[in-house]
């Protein structure tokens, strides 16, 4: 038996696996083909060990990766008993592991020349197309996954000694719009993992896989430590988050309500959430995979611990996670359909365990943040008229939604919980150049923060609409009727809306959900959430709150009857009359 | 007489060239609140070491070259000019937007970064151009005359204007500048179409603002350095460096101040390229630079240093974004004064927080009392605490030792040396992980590529650095303590143009290739003309920005010959480019067209003939032990050789342990590695 490994051997080797996640994400972002990986950077990469723990992420979504891999994994092994050098796994399956259908997922395990199993690397993408029934990832209106239609793959072998398996790839290339694109896809998240499977092998040269495995292991117990300690240092009790969805079809006609119980063991440095006390699945494309309902309660957790807590499977023993069978958010039973299932329901998940968390005595939790999915985050597809090509991509044209906490103002562009911040958002000059549109405008609104000592995001604009043709937009946005929450005294923030504006100027109101065509000469106009604030707007200092009035987050007259600051001529705090305003 | 100067955190770096082609080095302490006078002080030792006072010694010079962190850190601690920014309708949050993206997702207290441009400083004018450059709506002048009245009012002191589509034409731009020319006469402006002409409009922006809000302050600054100069008695030229690593007259920075925003640093890969061309022809290149807070990474891959455009000020996404084009060099907070701790679950940490010089490692006894990398040096017997710096500074070994054992060896539950090791070890690991993601990005495999360990550090732990990255070979050149002044001195007079346009192979469009190509280049040989190179010392080259068709992140390919003129030209182009992506990304994909976003023109004018760049022998001997107590974790406490690095006999194979002192440096050689001293005065170290 090999001695236990010291504090500096550990880190050395942790850097090392985060380098090689790291490599992964550069070479799927840097070769991927549709806008939606290249540009907007909807992908993450992991690994995890052979008994299917997640051991090291970089870079990535939350929403992706904290649990679902792991599951991934599992089905690959239960499917797949005897795994060889040179074998890839396709995995979207929401019934075996995978979020959503959207996320296409590449498992592939890293085999030594004996044909030991050691490790499995992931890299999971967002793509542009699927093959469902309607030219969209997100189809919150699907009855079932017949309805929804995509190909579902549970772990599904395509490759073996690293070749493609033709037949799958056929398959895909007649369901799956802009097949070339899609190949293309592909191709870049095979490499990314070969790149990590590749450099695990490099690892273990240099270490020898008995180390590595031992890293695993101690890497875990101290995760595992640090977890417990930084929930010791939170108070116990138990709490009762809510969050509540708009009406959407297939849920109640006035939406439907999250509810997750947290209980912290501060003497025991352990938190349970319990989603079992929720409805039961619904014929409708909101229902959570396992993957999200898991990942969403861990991310509201994580949302108000300390930060430096590592994120894998040691760290995830201090927390329990319950769930219920046929639940909405809990897990969803095929053939129910989970199509947008990790922004819409999961957000709202997350958002109940972090409100719930911010009404304990201290500084923990987090205001609600946004929720999506504004047309500006929506699939655009049509024939582009300049080249007489099909396209298909999602979009990431603008987004805000972030939540103040208890240390600061909200991160502005978040876009929703799941996401926190990690995509980027598409240039006007590069969306123009890649879809026939115009971009009119793309701008924060006034008087749309989540008020509070620290603010919530503003809500934000966006104009667009085709440059000759015509083109679809599929969304599903929530948050017009349920705006997001502050808390502990914060403000509301901006709420969504989307409508299109006819050629001679008309605005018509839309549906938040659906793939809605957008006209030559008409402008489509995605109103996105903002999100909540964090204390008492009174409490804002007065010099702060100037100077969101001179940048323009906020105008005088909200400054004074929200924030209770009242600004003379030259924009400058007016200290006695605020004091005045303050004390009443 | 050349002078070579590079103005660093710590040091101010001189390089003296003399007329017989002898260099020497200098280095003084920089002044940051007037780093001219650390300029002058090295000079001035300079002129001391020769027995001369400064304006006899000026007097003989003809070129000063100057890298400076003026313009970087004007940016840093916030006194650039108060800018605006005049931006295309509807599109006012753009430097709030900026690209989107974070870095860490559970981190709050990380805040989302503020704009460079305020917003109540951002106006928007009434205009807008589509895609192809069409008008879709013509500049409306009017309202462009209220926006400037409200400049005047807020008392701006530099314009930036960057319109969408002002690549495709820069009709609205041009009118915009004209305009504010007439209207706020003195205030300078910068147009984004001239500053940086490339897609993405954040990054044209940011480039665009950059330069707009330098311009006052490097003004400035040039006019005062070159004053100062001629006072104390320097009559020659004054050259300044720039981001993409050549020369640019020191007249012309105030009017391009985004180009030498990394001046600099730019200039290691430059002296990288002369060494191993002298001693490992034909390699890949990984160049080191260690400083005491920072450790800067760059390359060169087929004798090219590559370029990129996502140059941050600051850390990334929550910095500034340059968006101009710099030479690739990687920063990472690692470095001699890199603070080691403990964490409450028993994890090593070491760095990204520094001691800097001030308080600095405990063992400058200057009040730092967290341990560093140096006391971690110093403790494991690699620096001699009575010989630091050729002994011009004592250490305290004690303090050192007490500070590991205590904050380190102690609750790692470890002995102090083995502590220490492992906190070189911890370094040498952030070091490798930062060389692996830029060769990564780069397409470089560090395995066959030559390390070059400069920097006053370099020595300490380059030879695991080399053995952990599979470098067969590493060099530490003689001037190594000094690289980027040194590299100033092998450079050339460098302009760099650049077009913004749209080619496919689909259908290549011969007629927008020759138009944009062929106004490069009389651009090129313009320059050449002004700077007074004749033909035979002039180089031209173009670089074309090209991907797969549907890819965005473009990467750089020489376009052979420097022609697009005829299918043949295309396929040649186009054979490039599918050999480049498969280097950088290991995938080729024929099935796919290339599409050309931007093609950039290089005019390199020689400034002199090929030189050998020698260190000058230094006189008198120096009494040093013969062995000194090192420590390294395999074969424990070993006497070590200890070798003067100038007065090493060249061409003798040594093997370690050894420790190769000089004036400058210690180079720590381990057990397991063999070292030589080449004919050219570098070290060559087999890890």
């Amino acid at each position: 038996m090999t001695k236990q490994m010291n504090g500096a051997e550990l880190a050395l080797l942790n850097s090392a696996f985060e380098g090689v996640v790291r490599k992964m994400s550069n070479t799927l972002l840097r070769t991927g083909r549709s806008g939606v990986i290249n540009r907007g950077k909807d992908f993450s990469c992991c690994i995890v060990t052979r008994g299917c723990e997640l051991l090291a992420v970089a870079d990535s979504l939350p929403i992706h990766v904290l649990s679902g891999p792991d599951m991934m994994a599992e089905a690959m092994h239960r499917f797949h008993p005897t795994l060889k050098a040179g074998d890839a796994y396709l995995n979207n399956s929401p019934y075996h592991g995978c979020s959503h259908p959207a996320d296409h997922t590449i498992i592939v395990p890293v085999i030594d020349d004996a044909g030991v199993h050691h490790f499995s690397v992931v890299a999971k993408a967002h793509q542009a197309d699927i093959g469902n029934s309607e030219p969209t990832t997100y189809m919150p209106a699907a009855r079932d996954v017949y309805q929804e239609g995509a190909l579902i793959f549970p772990a599904v072998k395509v490759q073996s000694d690293y070749e493609d398996i033709e037949d799958i790839i056929r398959m895909c290339e007649m369901r799956i719009r802009v097949p070339k694109q899609w190949r293309g896809d592909f191709l870049a998240m095979i490499g990314a993992a070969r790149i990590g499977e590749r450099e695990l092998i490099e690892l273990a040269r240099e270490h020898g896989w008995d180390k590595l495995h031992m890293f695993e292991r101690q890497w875990f117990d101290y995760s595992e430590t640090r977890m417990a300690e930084a929930i010791r240092a939170m108070p116990s009790g138990k709490v009762t988050g809510t969050s509540r969805h708009d009406p959407f079809p297939g849920l109640p006609e006035d939406g439907l309500t999250v509810k997750a119980e947290v209980e912290i063991d501060a003497t025991e440095g352990r938190i349970v959430v319990d989603l079992t006390d929720n409805a039961d699945c619904v014929p409708s494309g909101v229902n959570l995979s396992e993957a999200c309902a898991r990942t969403s309660a861990m991310i509201g957790v994580f949302n108000s611990l300390d930060p430096k807590v590592p994120k894998n499977a040691g760290a995830f023993r201090r927390l329990d996670i319950r769930l219920r069978e046929g639940c909405v958010v809990g897990k969803t039973p095929h053939p129910f359909s989970c199509s947008i299932s990790t922004t819409n329901m999961a957000d709202r998940v997350a958002n109940a365990v972090q409100t719930g968390i911010a009404t304990l005595n201290g500084p923990w939790g987090m205001a609600e943040v946004g929720a999506g999915l504004a047309p500006s985050l929506g699939v655009i597809s049509g024939i582009d008229p300049r080249t007489k090509q099909v396209y298909v991509n999602q979009i990431m044209l603008g987004f805000s939604a972030g939540a103040a906490t208890s240390v600061g103002d909200a991160w502005q562009t978040t876009a929703h919980l799941g996401n926190a911040g990690m995509c980027y958002i598409d240039g006007v000059e590069l969306a123009e150049l890649y879809q026939p549109m115009v971009l009119r405008k793309r701008e924060f609104l006034m008087d749309t923060e989540g008020a509070g000592r620290y603010r919530g995001a503003s809500s934000t604009v966006v104009e667009f609409g085709p440059v000759r043709g015509t083109f679809d937009v599929g969304y599903c946005s929530d948050g017009h009727e349920n705006p997001p929450k502050g808390v502990c005294g914060g403000g509301v923030g901006g709420k969504s809306d989307q409508w299109i504006e006819t050629r001679d100027g008309e605005r018509k109101f839309l549906s938040p959900i659906g793939v809605n065509p957008v006209g030559r000469d008409e402008m489509l106009i995605a109103v996105s959430t903002g999100g909540g604030g964090y204390g008492s707007p009174m409490e804002r200092d007065a010099d702060v709150v100037a100077e969101d009035v001179r940048e323009g987050w906020i105008s005088s007259e909200r400054a004074k009857s929200v924030y209770g600051v009242v600004l003379s001529a030259d924009g400058a705090v007016d200290a006695a009359a605020t004091a005045e305003l303050r004390r009443l | 007489m050349r002078f070579a100067t590079d103005t660093g955190g710590t040091f101010t770096d001189l390089v003296v060239e003399d007329d017989e082609g002898a260099i020497r080095l200098y280095k003084a302490a920089t002044v940051p609140s007037d780093p001219v006078k650390g300029v002058l002080d090295a000079l001035t030792l300079a002129a001391e070491d020769r027995g001369m006072d400064l304006p006899s010694m000026l007097a003989k010079g003809e070129l000063f070259i100057h890298g400076t962190t003026h313009a970087i850190n004007a940016i840093i601690t916030g006194r650039t000019a108060r800018t605006a920014l005049l931006v295309t309708k509807g599109h006012r949050d753009m430097m709030i937007f900026r690209e989107g993206g974070r870095l860490e997702p559970f981190n709050h207290a990380a805040l989302f970064p503020k704009p460079f441009v305020p917003r109540s400083l951002t106006f928007e004018v009434e205009e807008r151009l589509l895609a192809g450059g069409e008008v879709q709506t013509g500049l409306d002048e009017a309202h462009l005359l209220g926006v400037i009245g409200q400049l005047r009012a807020a008392k701006i002191e530099a314009v930036a204007v960057c319109l969408l589509w002002s690549t495709m034409n820069p009709a609205h731009e041009l009118r915009v500048g004209e305009l504010l020319a007439e209207h706020l006469p003195g205030v300078p402006v910068s147009l984004s179409h001239a500053v940086n002409p490339t897609l993405r409009e954040f990054r044209r922006a940011s480039s665009t603002a950059i330069d707009a809000s330098l311009k006052p302050i490097m003004s400035r600054y040039m006019g005062g350095l070159t004053q100062r100069l001629l006072d104390a008695g320097f009559a020659g030229e004054v050259m300044v460096l720039t981001s993409s690593g050549g020369l640019m007259a020191g007249q012309d920075v105030a009017e391009h101040p985004v180009r030498i925003i990394n001046s600099g640093p730019s200039m290691a890969p430059i002296a990288g390229r002369h060494y191993t061309n002298l001693d490992a022809p034909g390699s890949s290149v990984i160049v080191a630079d260690t400083g005491g807070t920072t450790y800067d990474i760059s390359l060169v891959r087929d004798g090219i240093v590559p370029m990129t455009r996502e140059l941050w000020i600051g850390e990334p996404i929550l910095g500034q974004l340059v968006g101009y084009p710099s030479v690739d060099v990687k920063s990472v907070g690692a470095g001699g004064g890199s603070i080691a701790s403990v964490d409450a679950g028993g994890l090593l940490h070491v760095g990204p927080a520094s001691a800097g010089s001030v308080p600095g490692p405990v063992c400058y006894s200057r009040g730092g009392t967290e341990p560093t990398v140096t006391d971690a040096s110093v403790v494991l017997g690699y620096v001699d605490p009575d010989f630091f710096l050729g002994g011009k500074m004592k250490l305290d070994h004690a303090g050192a030792y007490a500070a590991i054992a205590e904050k380190i060896a102690k609750p790692l539950n470890i002995s102090v040396e083995l502590a220490a090791w492992h906190i070189l070890q911890l370094a040498t690991q952030n070091m490798v992980q930062a060389i692996v993601d830029i060769t990564v990005a780069q397409g470089i495999d560090p395995a066959r590529s030559v390390l070059i360990g400069g920097g006053g550090a370099a020595g300490l732990n380059s030879v695991f650095i080399a053995r952990k990255l599979g470098c067969e070979t590493l060099i530490i050149p003689e001037t190594g303590a000094a690289l980027s002044a040194a590299g100033a001195l092998m450079s050339d007079i460098v302009s760099e143009y650049s077009a913004s346009l749209f080619l496919s192979t689909a259908s290549f469009d011969f007629g927008k290739a020759r138009a944009a190509l062929s106004n490069l280049r009389s651009q090129c040989d313009a320059f050449a003309a002004r700077s007074g190179a004749d033909a035979g010392s002039t180089d031209i080259s173009v670089i074309a920005e090209a991907r797969y068709e549907n890819q965005v992140w473009d990467i750089d390919v020489p376009v052979p010959g420097g022609r697009l003129d005829t299918d043949a030209d295309v396929a040649a182009f186009r054979e490039a480019f599918d050999r480049a992506h498969e280097t950088i990304f290991t995938i080729r994909d024929s099935g796919s067209q290339v599409e050309i976003v931007g093609l950039r023109a290089t005019v390199r004018c020689k400034l002199r003939e090929e030189a050998n760049f020698r260190l000058a022998s230094e006189e008198g001997t120096v009494d040093r032990p013969a062995t000194r107590k090192t420590f390294f974790e395999d074969s424990g406490w070993t006497d070590a050789a200890i070798h003067y690095l100038e007065k090493l006999p060249v061409d003798q194979d040594n093997h370690g342990p050894a420790i190769i002192e000089s004036n400058f440096t210690t180079i720590v050689v381990d057990p397991k590695a063999t070292f030589r001293r080449t004919p050219s005065g570098s070290l060559i170290i087999h890890p």
